[in-house]
């Protein structure tokens, strides 16, 4: 993968594409990574490329859909959104990645 | 839910690789573009833009792969691209390619079209509602083998019980002879009970089925009921609808058709294609004196079936046959002295069998032959594969390069295994589908073959889901047989290695040959088994038509009329055989003319008790025959006279015996002159024995001679039968006899329909059906398996001696001279084939005694036969030899040498 950047959990990048969609409503892929870098500021950086695979398989699961339209800088480009499914997903997954993510707590504060 | 989604949208993407592909690279285009957008407003240099978003963006053609094996079925992507590889590499070496698909489709092929006849003859069920509910009841005999003709009081008693099963019924099929304005025609109907079309289920197109009120003596109140099939209802009243009420005039009686029953249903009998049915009851009043029912259990003639009860198992239903034998018996037979007899010596015992298909009698001959059979396809098969194994691995060695390659490049061992494997499913695929093409044009040779004794029958070969089934499984079996062992071997050892070996002209020895030529020997062995097995079963047909009838039956003409319904008896009936005998002689081609009651081999036998002199019962077989007739059959007459046209009633009851009977009826000294006692109706008769002839064969071609006694045909009086058959001697030129026989029944008998001829070798070779298709199959089998094995041999020796090129031009450069080339090139397969003839040998001395029962007057380990096999599968070996070795001789020593 990249040089510096560490590579993030697919269920991570999945909740984040979901949130970021949920937050801003229709977006294309280059705004979707562009936001997840500047929420997630320094901390987590990504391939952007990789949120491709990530909406692809949001896709396949019918959670998000796309459309071609016009950017605001009038470019045609690839807009994903929330689908119904998708929405209601995000509360599920969210408890999901609470859960690992206190259990990961657990684990650290064990040592 | 998701993974049905996910896979769906999977499936769907495969289908749009092209336009999801120009999609994604627009959306990857545009986001680069914005990205470098926003590093150009923050007043960063376009290239310098460019770099960076390229960074942030990371590997642009690493995305578009996972995004593309996210968005489809890898796997199968990855075969398709392998199936049109390997179409590629088969399409580079088409005579590879074609002998391999050729082998297959001859192996696949033959193993279709043999089960496509097993499962039209054995497996595939009648076409009635739950026709697993059907059961068949047989019985055992005193034969070893089970007996499946019931007489009618017989089935009558099972007709009235009821448990296990919910009806019983019977049917027989017979040739009727139907009016049809001024002439009769032969139609083949059948007898059925009561039960039958209740049993079967099957609704009728028109009117009604027959039933238990039609099938009572005297018919139903209006009279006879006959339900015809379509093809009448089409070929004979044009589908006139107003069908129903009509009458059919069968044997001279008057039906009416109350139904008519669909093209597809046929009956209980799946070889038969009945016009008509008639009630079993009314076989009284159709066949008159010779009626069947009346000769009550003494005619065993009917087929017995039941449909399960509700609930009832086959088994239940077995056992409850079983148990009630006694019962049934004595139900049905008032004869109690008969009774006392078949209990005490034949042990009657009842069963039940599935019915789901039916029956026919020609299963029962036919199913170990075709088993057989079918045996020795599968050996072929094996044969194909094993000789596909061997060419693949030669071919595997000779890729070793590409596949180094290929390795080198990062395929995996288990990708390479994969891609071998597609294209041996893809000659797999081809030559299956080459072999079902070939399959029905063979099968249908085959069955004229098989049913030529059986002009009526039909049997059904065409290909449904079984077939179809069966020649997958086979398929894949032998992909699996022919391409995995290869592909493992051609992917072992370190490829990289053995790449910079190449040509190694310092390894005489190469020690992946070994394989290749252990299995050449394993196919010789096999070929070797199917070679002798055939010279086996041919050798024994050959004698069976040499070792002599005990008649000879080239030149003979059977005749047979019909004359029941001629009303001639007695004196009358006797001077008009003879007068037509006379007018026979005198026709062009005809030598001599005589009669007989039963024809030799068609299968109906006669028989009575005699006592010998002693007072021992023997079984005697017999027939009823006129002047002339040892003569006109060339039966040699031993001793005493032939009968005479005076052999009347009035001058006492005159006998001649054949050797056998002679020597079992007098076995204290010559029979000729002296006389037996034989009781008839309760009346004892003296018999004067009035000659000897020879033995020759009675009702079964495959059992020696029984002993026979001939009565003249004056004096017959066991047999209630005006119809003779003329046995006429011809000069070969029988042309015309049949118009001749047509045209003297016509003058003399107006009334009788017109008689049927048929050549005694023709009976023989019914007779021998089973022996005919085995022998034929066998041998085109054993040529199949010598030209597939000589293919083989070719091939590996081709390959073989290609990679040897370079050692041998320096053999050659070093003095070797060319016929010792050749010689080195043809002792590699000269190993090969003894080794495998001595397994095959092995092989075939166990193997062959299984077919002892085929067998006529041969040894399962006949030397002859073996030996030459043997010749034959060395002269295939030499011939597959020949041109590798021809072209290692031609190799040119220096140019051998400068190619390495």
């Amino acid at each position: 993968m990249g040089e510096n950047k560490p590579d993030i959990l697919q269920g991570t990048l999945d909740l984040m594409v979901l949130k970021t969609l949920e937050a801003m409503g229709p977006l294309h892929g280059y705004g979707i990574a562009r936001r997840i870098e500047q929420v997630s500021g320094e901390t987590i950086m990504l391939n952007q490329g990789t949120i491709y695979p990530a909406l692809l398989r949001l896709e396949q699961r019918g959670w998000i859909k796309a459309e071609w339209g016009k950017s605001e800088t009038n470019r045609r480009a690839r807009f994903y959104t929330l689908t119904r499914t998708g929405k209601s997903r995000i509360a599920e997954e969210t408890r999901n990645w609470e859960r690992v993510a206190a259990t990961m707590a657990l684990f650290l504060a064990s040592e | 839910m998701d993974l049905v989604r996910s896979l769906l949208s999977r499936m769907v993407a495969m289908f749009q690789r092209r336009r999801l592909d120009a999609s994604l690279d627009e959306e990857l285009r545009v986001h680069i573009d914005l990205a470098i957008e926003e590093q150009m407003r923050r007043g960063v240099p376009e290239a310098e833009a460019r770099r960076l978003a390229l960074r942030e963006f990371g590997g642009v053609t690493q995305v578009r792969e996972t995004y593309r094996e996210q968005r489809g079925l890898p796997l199968i992507e990855q075969i398709r691209r392998d199936i049109r590889y390997g179409i590629f590499q088969l399409w580079k070496s088409p005579g590879f390619a074609l002998t391999a698909i050729l082998t297959l489709a001859l192996g696949v092929g033959a193993n279709t079209t043999v089960f496509s006849m097993i499962n039209g003859l054995l497996l595939r069920p009648l076409p009635v509602p739950e026709s697993d509910r059907l059961a068949v009841v047989g019985m055992q005999f005193g034969a070893p083998n089970p007996n499946y003709s019931f007489p009618e009081p017989l089935f009558r008693a099972f007709e009235r019980r009821h448990g296990a099963f919910s009806t019983t019924f019977a049917f027989n099929h017979t040739t009727f002879q139907v009016k049809s304005g001024a002439s009769t025609e032969n139609i083949q109907g059948q007898y059925v009970s009561g039960g039958f079309f209740d049993a079967l289920r099957t609704v009728p197109m028109l009117g009604r089925t027959l039933n238990a009120q039609d099938d009572r003596k005297g018919g139903d109140s209006a009279g006879f009921a006959a339900v015809i099939s379509e093809t009448l209802w089409e070929n004979r009243y044009h589908r006139d609808p107003a069908i129903l009420g009509q009458r059919i005039v069968i044997d001279n009686v008057a039906f009416t058709i109350v139904g008519v029953m669909p093209r597809s249903f046929f009956g209980a009998d799946p070889l038969q294609r009945p016009q008509f049915f008639v009630p079993l009851a009314d076989e009284e009043v159709l066949a008159g004196e010779r009626s069947l029912v009346k000769f009550g259990h003494r005619a065993w003639w009917l087929n017995v079936m039941g449909r399960l009860a509700p609930g009832a198992t086959l088994e239940q239903a077995s056992k409850e046959v079983g148990a009630a034998e006694g019962a049934v018996l004595r139900e049905a037979v008032q004869d109690a002295d008969w009774i006392k007899r078949t209990e005490q010596e034949r042990h009657i015992r009842f069963f039940a069998e599935p019915g789901s298909t039916g029956f026919t009698y020609i299963r029962l001959n036919f199913r170990k032959p075709l088993m057989a059979v079918f045996a020795m396809c599968g050996g072929i098969l094996l044969l194909a594969c094993m000789n596909l194994a061997s060419l693949l691995m030669a071919r595997g060695t000779a890729r070793q390069k590409e596949l180094a390659t290929r390795m080198a490049l990062g395929a995996t061992r288990r990708r390479l295994i994969q891609q071998l494997m597609i294209e041996g499913l893809l000659l797999g695929v081809t030559g299956t589908i080459a072999g079902l093409a070939l399959a029905p044009a063979v099968s249908h040779l085959l069955v004229a073959v098989l049913l030529s004794g059986h002009q009526q029958a039909h049997l059904d070969t065409s290909l449904d889901w079984r077939v179809f089934a069966f020649a997958s499984a086979t398929a894949v079996l032998a992909t699996l047989l022919f391409a995995l062992v290869p592909a493992i071997k051609a992917t072992s050892r370190n490829l990289m290695e053995r790449m910079k070996d190449g040509q190694n002209a310092t390894r005489t020895i190469d020690r992946s040959g070994i394989l290749p030529r252990v299995l050449m020997g394993a196919e010789v062995g096999v070929a070797l088994l199917l070679v002798v097995g055939a010279g086996l079963i041919a050798t024994s047909l050959v004698r069976l038509y040499h070792d002599g009838m005990g008649f000879d039956p080239r030149g003979l003409e059977n005749i047979e009329f019909s004359m029941e319904n001629s009303g001639l008896k007695g004196d009358a009936l006797m001077s008009f055989y003879r007068e037509m005998g006379q007018r026979l002689s005198h026709a062009p081609g005809v030598t001599s003319v005589s009669y007989e009651l039963m024809t030799p081999l068609i299968g109906y036998q006669w028989d009575e008790d005699y006592n010998d002199t002693r007072g021992a019962v023997h079984d005697t077989f017999m027939n009823s025959v006129a002047p002339a007739y040892f003569s006109t059959m060339r039966i040699p007459l031993l001793a005493g006279r032939d009968f005479t046209w005076d052999d009347t009633p009035s001058v006492g009851k005159k006998l001649i015996l054949n050797q056998t009977a002679a020597g079992q009826l007098f076995p204290d000294g010559p029979a000729l002159g002296r006389t037996i006692r034989h009781e008839e109706r309760k009346k004892l008769e003296v018999y004067e024995v009035v000659g000897i002839v020879g033995d020759a064969k009675y009702a079964d071609i495959h059992s020696v001679a029984p002993p026979t006694g001939y009565v003249p045909m004056p004096q017959n009086d066991f047999v209630q039968s005006a119809s003779f058959v003329a046995v006429v001697r011809t000069n070969g030129s029988t042309g015309s006899l049949m118009g001749t026989a047509r045209a003297i029944t016509a003058q003399m008998a107006p009334q009788v329909p017109v008689p049927e001829v048929t050549s005694m070798e023709k009976i023989i070779d019914d007779a021998m059906g089973p022996e005919r298709m085995m022998t034929l199959l066998a041998v085109f089998f054993a040529v199949c398996a010598l030209v597939v094995t000589a293919i083989g041999l070719y091939g590996t020796l081709a390959y073989a001696t290609a990679r040897r090129t370079t050692e041998i031009g320096i053999r050659m450069a070093l003095g070797a001279k060319r016929s010792q080339v050749v010689a080195m090139v043809f002792g590699q397969n000269l190993w090969v084939v003894m080794g495998g003839t001595v397994v095959g040998l092995a092989a075939a001395l166990l193997v062959t005694r299984a077919l002892a029962s085929f067998l006529f007057s041969t040894s399962a380990h006949d030397p002859w036969v073996i030996a030459a096999s043997i010749c034959a599968l060395g002269l295939a070996a030499c011939a597959a030899s020949l041109l590798p070795a021809l072209r290692a001789a031609r190799i040119e020593p220096m140019a051998a040498i400068r190619c390495e």
